[in-house]
This record gives structure tokens, sequence and C-alpha cells, in this order.
């Protein structure tokens, strides 16, 4: 399938589909494109909708600047404040548009948002009330008139190391080969939900969308843009075994945290770090206790875990005989990530979305806005789109070397020809890379550690040559393969740079345990060499602005 | 970990193999659908989606 556009949207999940829409509201006569691994009505993080909006600034009752002190708290001063600032700014607006799509905000006997304080400074988080935002997103998209290519992963962007202009990949059903050739290309594709190995032992029992294995982060990588935070090494504490969430819903509501000791944990708006402390120096295991709660509070609260998000949540209880009037809620460690929505790893961009590659621009999960959540994947979504149809305006599609996707094509072709009869399966395959993520590349860490996974990193790649693709699905797995082995290179090398401790556990050396503020305070920035081909790392000054 | 379906209930119309956000549902010889991959974040689309409500998800194994 041979396409051109104006826009092409990679991702069609929270960030991808706002992006597309916006692209049609400012410009109907703007082609726009939007190619999805999944199908675009429950794709991505939102699938079964979300039950609070992270990051709203209220008019008249919380300020950006309130927001930014909360953020530089949040980040330990790693923080450019554009864009932050901007997400801050905006985000009442998106919260009318999304209320005007019919999206449900609930409101108090005094009609105030019912908002909550899981922020340092201020309560920025506001309920929301929506089993049905991703049909909602995508049925906007599909009445704004863009071409929706669903069951497509994209594997390489057609990029000349000073410019994108589209991107490849393949149908994983029937495995057609795609080229979208494109004016401008936002990616909006995720973060890294495979990182490390969870507890549970199954591969896709992550907290965040499995569906996102890091493909951004790699494509973008490979294609010369620049990316930060990698090593911010972060995990949750959340349903044991489930890995669901549920803390700002139950311990808004007056749950507690309590230790194997009975002791309540003093929880700091909601601070994971607390609760993770407990686990490692043996208090554990830790639960969520609720039966204090008034029956109505408690119904409450089963309404919402058991209607939005992951619903699932009700069968599990059931099936272990927990009731929350009684039992007590066992929390345990998710796997480590790598988001740029949950916590602070990313693709560089600046207030407008731009990444540091011409035409191309990053929203969303993919995108370093530090704990932006969907807030953030919404209006820079809404950014991006903006600064997309500016950008189309009167320019000509750029010239793409035919060799590059030749080359592609039979890259793909090569693997599943050379791969059929291969004798270790994708599954077996990704767990031990997994496997070995855990061992060497999250905290606590240190030099010696953190180069053991280097001494994997090249027996893997050469491994893959032995790894079974029997069709278009598994070949699919294995691009996801190299995805996740780009982004733990990337994190290791990031974590072997800042010879520090920062974030608490999130990025703890033993070899480095303290803070240090004095040389410390800037970005590790990660770069693609041009000649060499391997990871390059710049340390970058924080870009401050408004009093800071 | 299987997807229970009511074959009674069940018309074989493939919203479910649609909509999985995984891509892991087709149907059977019958028309019934299974889980041909290991990937299922249990997210629960295919048990909401199903027009017929033909269909029960079953929490994987390893977290259940
Ligand atoms: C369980 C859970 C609960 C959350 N709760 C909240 C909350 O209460 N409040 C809040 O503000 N935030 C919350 N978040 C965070 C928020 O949902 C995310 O930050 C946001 O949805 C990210 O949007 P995104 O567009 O970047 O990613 P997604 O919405 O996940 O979309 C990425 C899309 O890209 C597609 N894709 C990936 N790789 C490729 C490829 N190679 N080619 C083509 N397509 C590809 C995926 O299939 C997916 O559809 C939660 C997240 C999770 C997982
Ligand atoms: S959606 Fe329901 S009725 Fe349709 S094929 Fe699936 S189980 Fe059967
Ligand atoms: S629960 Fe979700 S991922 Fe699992 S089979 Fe159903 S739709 Fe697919």
């Amino acid at each position: 399938m041979n396409l051109e556009t104006d826009i092409l949207v990679i991702g069609g999940g929270s960030a991808g589909c706002m992006a597309a829409i916006v692209a049609k509201e400012q410009n109907p006569d703007v082609s726009v494109v939007i190619i999805e691994k999944g199908e675009i009505s429950r794709s991505g993080s939102i699938a079964m909708g979300m039950d609070a909006l992270n990051i709203v600034v209220q008019p008249g009752i919380t300020s950006p600047e309130l927001y930014m002190k909360s953020a530089l708290i949040a980040t330990e001063g790693i923080l450019d404040y554009n864009p932050s600032n901007i997400m801050a700014e905006r985000s009442y607006s998106m919260l009318k548009r999304l209320e005007s799509w019919g999206i449900r905000f609930p409101r108090d006997e005094e009609n105030k948002y019912i908002s909550l304080q899981v922020h340092a400074k201020g309560n920025f988080l506001l309920e929301m009330d929506s089993p049905d935002l991703k049909l909602v997103l995508a049925e906007k998209v599909k009445e704004a008139g863009v071409r929706i290519i669903n069951r497509t992963i994209i594997t390489k962007l057609l990029a000349n190391g000073e410019r994108a202009n589209g991107a490849m990949g393949f149908n994983i059903r029937s495995g057609e080969f795609v080229v979208c050739k494109a004016k401008v290309t936002i990616l909006a594709n995720g973060g890294c939900a495979r990182f490390s190995l969870p507890n549970s032992g199954y591969l896709y029992g992550t907290f965040d969308y499995p569906g996102n294995a890091g493909d951004g982060y790699s494509l973008a990588y490979q294609a010369g843009a620049q990316l930060t935070g990698f090593e911010y090494t972060q995990c949750s504490p959340l349903i044991k075994d489930l890995n669901c969430p549920l803390l700002y819903i139950t311990l808004t509501r007056g749950a507690e945290v309590v230790n194997a000791l009975g002791e309540t944990i003093d929880l700091e708006y909601v601070s994971t770090q607390n609760m993770l402390k407990e686990l490692r120096e043996g208090r554990g295991p830790i639960f969520i206790k609720m039966n204090h709660l008034p029956e109505e509070r408690i119904r409450e609260i089963e309404r919402i875990l058991f209607t939005t998000e992951r619903p699932i949540q009700k069968k599990f209880w059931e099936n272990r005989g927990v009731d929350f009037r009684e039992g007590l809620i066992e929390l345990g460690e998710t796997e480590y990530q790598l988001c740029g929505g949950h916590g602070m790893t990313g693709i560089v961009v600046n207030e407008k979305a731009e990444t540091t590659l011409k035409g191309l621009y990053a929203a969303g999960d993919v995108a370093c806005v530090p704990f932006q959540h969907l807030t953030g994947a919404f209006v820079f979504g809404e950014v991006a789109a903006e600064e997309a149809v500016k950008f189309v305006n009167n320019k000509e599609l750029s010239e793409v070397d035919q060799s590059m996707i030749n080359d592609e094509e039979q890259r793909l072709h090569n693997i599943m020809d050379n791969n059929k009869n291969g004798s270790i399966s994708v599954k077996d395959f990704e767990y031990k890379v997994r496997r070995t993520i855990s061992d060497y590349a999250i905290p606590p860490k240190n030099d010696q550690k953190l180069k053991r996974f280097l001494w994997w990193l090249p027996r893997f790649r050469e491994e893959m040559k032995s790894i079974r693709i029997t069709d278009y699905h598994e070949l699919s797995k294995f691009e996801e393969i190299q995805f996740i082995l780009d982004c733990a290179e990337l994190s290791v090398h990031a974590s072997l740079a800042r010879k520090e401790s920062r974030w608490g556990w999130f990025h703890y050396r033993t070899d480095y345990p303290e803070k240090d503020d004095r040389n410390w305070l800037k970005h590790i920035v990660l770069k693609k060499g041009i000649k060499s081909g391997e990871v390059q790392t710049l340390l970058v000054p924080i870009k401050k602005g408004g009093k800071n | 970990m299987p997807l229970i379906v009511d074959v009674d209930l069940c018309t074989s119309c493939g919203e479910c193999v649609e909509r999985c956000p995984m891509d892991i549902i087709r149907l059977n010889n019958d028309g019934h659908p299974y889980k041909k991959y290991d990937e299922c974040w249990y997210c629960g689309v295919c048990e909401e989606d199903c027009p017929e409500k033909a269909l029960v998800l079953d929490i994987p194994f390893l977290v259940k």
C-alpha cells in the first residue's frame, strides 16, 4: 500500500486521535492519515475509559505557577519550563472541549468539579466519569474524515537524518507492506510498557498498555531525534499480581495503606515511593484498608473501579474472595516501565511538540513532558496538530530515497524467510530479554551491573536470527523485541551517565548513593551517533522559565 | 486462558476479533472465538463489545 498525505499520525490512542481531530478542525482540506497497530475504537491506554484527568488548572482555584511548583518538586528540578507550563495553561480549555463532546466531569453539591490532591501544591486531579472515552474519540476521528489504517505496525520512519518524511510498516494480519509519505509526521505511539518482567511472570500483565513496547522511542532514535529521561526507571505499587491501579480512587476517599506490622504508612500526597520503601525494607506485605469506610463510600469506589479503566478488578476480587468491606487489598510492585506520561522518559520536545528532527512532532507518553498523563496526551495532541497544519502550508512532499523503502521491505521479507524454522519462540525470547532487564537495568543500579546488560545486548541481537516466525503477528512481536532492546540500551547508557542518585529509588546507584545538585541538575540526552551508530550521551542544561 | 463462549448466543459476527486491541482473537472452524495468541491484557473489550453478550473473559492463570 502506497499512501501520500499532508499529516501522518502514528498511533491512534489518546494523543493520536486528538491530533487527527484537531488537524481536521484547523483545516478540513489538509489530508490526515492515522496508522494504528490495533483498532482505534479500543486501542491504547484508555481502551476502557479513564476515571480522572490528572492535571487541570481551574481558573480562580489553582494556577499554572502552582502546577509548575509541584512539577519542579516531582521532577527534582530536571524540568524544562515551557512544555509543562503550556500544558497547565491549556488544561482547562481541554476539559471544556471534552465536556462539549459529552465526557462527564462530576460536580459536588456546590456545583464545583470534584478534585483531589495528588500533587504537592494543589488539587489538580479532576474526576472524570467516562467508560466510553475511547469510543467517543474514535467516532470524532471518523466524523472528521481522517483516513484510518488499522492493524498496521510502523517499523521505520522515512527520514534522512535531518528531516522526517513519513513512515513504513506492515499489516500484522496480511503482511501487506505499507509506505506513507507525509509532509509532517506526528509520533503518538506511547511509552515502553514491556520493560522489566512483572513479578507474576506473565509478559502481558503490565500496568501500562502492552501494545506500546517502546516503538516510538526506538523509531525516533533510529531516525536521529534526541531522547531524554531514560534513567528514570519507574514502577508503582498497584494491585498485586493483577497490576491494575486503584490508589487514587480509594486513598482519596478515606482508605489507608498499612504494612505487615499493622502500622499506617504516611502517604504525603499519595507518594508511591513511601509504599515501595516499606516493601523493600521488609515491612511488607502492604495493604489498602477500607473496612472503616461507610457502605455508601465503598459502593462508590466499587462503581468506579468495576466499570472504568480496568473493570477486570471485579472478577479478580470475586475470584480471590475479597470484599472491600472486610478484606485487605494487597499491593505489589509493578514491573519497571519507561513512560513520558507517568514518568520522565521520552523524545525531546519543545512547547510546540517539535522534536529535534524537522517535520517530526511527538505527543503523549512517547514525548518527555514529565508526568503529563492524559492531560498532556490531549493538550500536546492539540498542539502538535496546530503546528503541523501550519507546517504543511504550501509545502510539497519531499523527495524520498526509494532505496530506503526497498531495503525495509526486503528486511521484513528476509525475516519471514530466514526465521520460519527458528528454534526459539518469540515468547521465550522476550521473556529472557525482559528477565535480563530485570536482572541488570533497574534499581538498585551500579556501574558493574549496568554493564552486564551491555554484555548481553549484542548476544541478544545476534540470537534474534534463531527466533521462530511463522506469521505476521509473530513478525510484529519480533519487531517489538527490537524496540524493547533499543529502549534497554538507551536506558542503560543514561543510567551509566548519571553518576549520582536521584528520584528516590528510581535512579538509585549504590556506587553514587547521594543526590548531587551541584553537578547533575541537567538532562541526560541521548542520540544516535551518525558515523558510529553508537549511543551518544549529551549533558544538556535545564531550560528555565517563569520566575525560576 | 480461555474465552468462555455461549455457543447458543454467539452469532459468529466477529466483532470481538475486530475490537481486541492486541489482535489475539480468531474464530475457530465452528465460527466461535478463541485466543490464538497468549498476549491478553485482560482489558475486557471483547466481553464488553460483544453485541450478544455471548462471551465471558477469564483472567490469565498467572495473574488470577
Ligand atoms: C491503567 C491506566 C490508568 C491510567 N489512569 C490515568 C488517569 O486516571 N488519569 C490520567 O490523567 N492519566 C491516566 N493514565 C495515563 C494516560 O492514560 C496516558 O498517559 C495516555 O493515555 C497516553 O496517551 P498516548 O496517546 O501517548 O498513548 P496510548 O493512548 O496508549 O496510544 C498509543 C497508541 O499507539 C499505538 N502504537 C504503538 N506502537 C505502534 C506502532 N509501532 N505502529 C502503530 N501504532 C502503534 C498503540 O496501539 C496505541 O493505540 C493511565 C494509564 C493507564 C495505562
Ligand atoms: S462478538 Fe460475540 S457474537 Fe460476535 S463472534 Fe464474538 S462472541 Fe460471537
Ligand atoms: S481482554 Fe482485551 S486483550 Fe484480552 S482477548 Fe479480550 S479484547 Fe483482547
